[in-house]
């Protein structure tokens, strides 16, 4: 039996703010990456999942509940046994900032612990600087984090920096990645974390989006180019290779602008182009060529049935190339992703979340 | 059928403000009953409350038999198998006669955590789910108990904190009943009907968040 002082690790911190990311126990990532993963759930079915004990779990709980991450609801009557009381995430129990530089823009957004868009502004891209990892980043994260309200702003988890290859100028990206996250950090006293965009974009669909429940799937992104990343297990595989083609958005740019067609509709946000007719048909006819081309080559090795589509172009857009994709390859269930309107940066956003409060693999 | 011991002192004995250990409310007052009423069929609820109950201390002036500790195991033999044990002490420990601070307490509250999981009296001899819970604060003016609590007014508010940080520790359930209810002003350190209410209500929702399959 042991009867020295009790270790007053998990509550003493009763600080309003977040908890130091170290002390944060693997047992508590647990649980709130269950949480992340279902809309609601139950003490019982949280010890069902892990094996924890109920007293555990309770404990466990207890100090998320204290420390404003996770909300009880009202208990549930009517079914066999004692109610049951759900439990959700608080939105508002941690926020996260997303910045992505795309072909032409930076969108930033300032997400909920549920993945809400709290802000979205779209800015000109930043321009790089000689002799530094940044220059502009640092104002574009200044503005970002000027999103939240100062009462919120001890509740930012992070921030999330969503950035193209090409931005690594050719460089070892991780390293370039871990110089400017360093860089940025050490300026701005925020954690920051930094990530190929696409694989920021398949992180985002699973935390967030259409595949929270899926655990394997091919993902493309659908931008100026099309990208692929292959997802097993809930684990991105980032790859070294180019995994980009040039069928995407900027191949049907250059084919509306041959026919003199107004281009600029692209490229914003807005959620809908004009209709180009058999122009665009022309195109997700290659484009869905391409995926398929993908889809063999991955097929080789890995039994793919779900494909998630992400892009910024109009859901109806991704919509029909999903239908036509199921259409040519029958095996394939095509689902567009539903992160919009800045996938890539809702996904950086999410980053924070997954590196302060989930398991590895989830 | 699910089985509930509540382990207390006189607030769990539904001792009346201002009165004797004789002055009692009625049954259905009392948090356990409340509790009862609350949890409805399914539940046994056996209610164990004594006046001047401490958690270890074997009372010089009252009587051994005031000790928690010493009459907790042949408790939980009779009763056994228990699903859970609700245990709430530790305003008796704050008495000038043991001068204990409020650590000291819950190190009191861990003995008896650790009595139960040794003896292991839940069902098919596993350990019963524990749930600690801590008593409101005293008032201010406690009246002529003043000498016999000296200063144990601040302490009664450090309970909370203390018993929390022994419940993670030791991987238990707690609840603050301060949070529900608080202490009336006829003796200031017994809890009145409404309070007993407001308690039985709340732990029914905290027995039922447990989780029991």
């Amino acid at each position: 039996m042991r009867f020295a002082p009790p270790n007053p690790l998990r509550i003493a911190d009763r600080a309003s703010g977040l908890n130091a990311v170290s002390v944060r126990s693997y047992n508590e990532r647990l649980v709130l990456s269950l949480l992340l993963q279902n809309s609601s759930t139950t003490r019982l079915e949280i010890g069902e999942q892990t094996g924890l004990s109920a007293q555990t779990v309770s404990v466990l709980v207890r100090s998320l509940e204290q420390e404003g991450l996770v909300a009880k609801g009202e208990a549930q009557k009517g079914r066999v046994g004692p109610p049951t009381v759900p439990l959700t995430l608080n939105p508002e129990g941690a926020y996260s900032i997303g910045i992505s530089v795309g072909n032409r823009h930076t969108d930033i957004v300032l997400i909920d612990f549920v993945g809400k868009i709290r802000f979205h502004k779209t800015l000109p891209n930043p321009q790089l600087a000689h002799g530094s990892n940044h220059s502009e980043f640092l104002e574009t994260i200044a503005s970002a984090v000027k999103l939240l309200p100062d009462a919120e702003r001890e509740r930012l988890a992070g921030v999330g920096l969503a950035l193209p290859r090409r931005l690594s100028g050719g460089m070892d990206e991780e390293a370039y990645f871990k110089a400017l996250q360093a860089e940025i950090e050490e300026q701005l006293g925020i954690a920051v974390f930094v990530q190929n965009d696409i694989t920021a974009a398949a992180s985002g669909e699973s935390m967030f989006g259409a595949a929270k429940t899926l655990s394997d799937y091919m993902f493309f992104y659908l931008g100026a180019d099309l990208h692929g990343r292959l997802v097993l297990n809930h684990q991105i595989y980032n790859g070294n290779s180019e995994v980009s083609f040039d069928v995407g958005i900027a191949a049907l740019e250059r084919d509306l602008s041959a026919q003199g067609k107004e281009v600029d509709p692209l490229w914003d946000r807005s959620g809908s182009w004009p209709d180009y007719g058999a122009l665009v048909s022309d195109w997700e006819e290659r484009l869905i060529a391409q995926m398929r081309a993908s889809l063999h080559g991955v097929g080789q090795f890995v039994e793919i049935e779900t494909v998630i589509l992400s892009s910024y172009a109009p859901e109806s857009i991704c919509r029909d190339i999903c239908r036509k994709l199921e259409a040519a390859a029958p095996q394939i269930k095509a689902i567009a992703g539903n992160i919009v309107p800045a996938p890539k940066a809702i996904g950086a956003a999410s980053l924070p979340f997954s590196s302060r409060f989930m398991v590895s693999g989830n | 059928m699910r089985t509930i011991l509540c382990y207390g002192d006189s607030n769990t004995h539904g001792q009346i403000p201002g009165g004797t250990p004789l002055d009692r409310y009625t049954l259905l007052q009392r948090w356990p009953g409340v509790l009862a009423r609350e949890l409805g069929k399914g539940w046994h609820i056996i209610e164990e409350g004594l006046s001047g109950r401490t958690t270890v201390h074997d009372d010089p002036i009252e009587g051994a038999l005031k000790n928690g500790r010493t009459y907790l195991r042949p408790c939980l033999m009779s009763h056994a198998p228990l699903d859970l044990v609700i245990i709430m002490l530790g305003t008796n420990d704050l008495k000038a006669r043991f001068g204990q601070p409020a650590s000291e307490v819950a190190m009191g509250i861990g003995c008896l955590i650790h009595d139960i999981k040794e003896l292991s009296p839940g069902p098919d001899g596993t350990v019963p789910e524990i749930m600690v819970v801590s008593p409101p604060p005293m008032l201010d003016d406690i009246k002529e108990w003043e000498n016999i609590f000296k200063s144990a007014q601040q302490k009664s508010h450090e309970l909370a904190l203390q018993f929390e940080i022994m419940s993670d520790s030791l991987e238990v359930h707690f609840f603050d009943a301060g949070s529900v209810s608080t202490c009336d002003p006829l003796d200031g350190f017994h809890i009145n009907a409404q309070a007993h209410e407001n308690l039985g209500v709340a732990l029914a929702r905290e027995v039922e968040a447990i989780g029991w399959k």
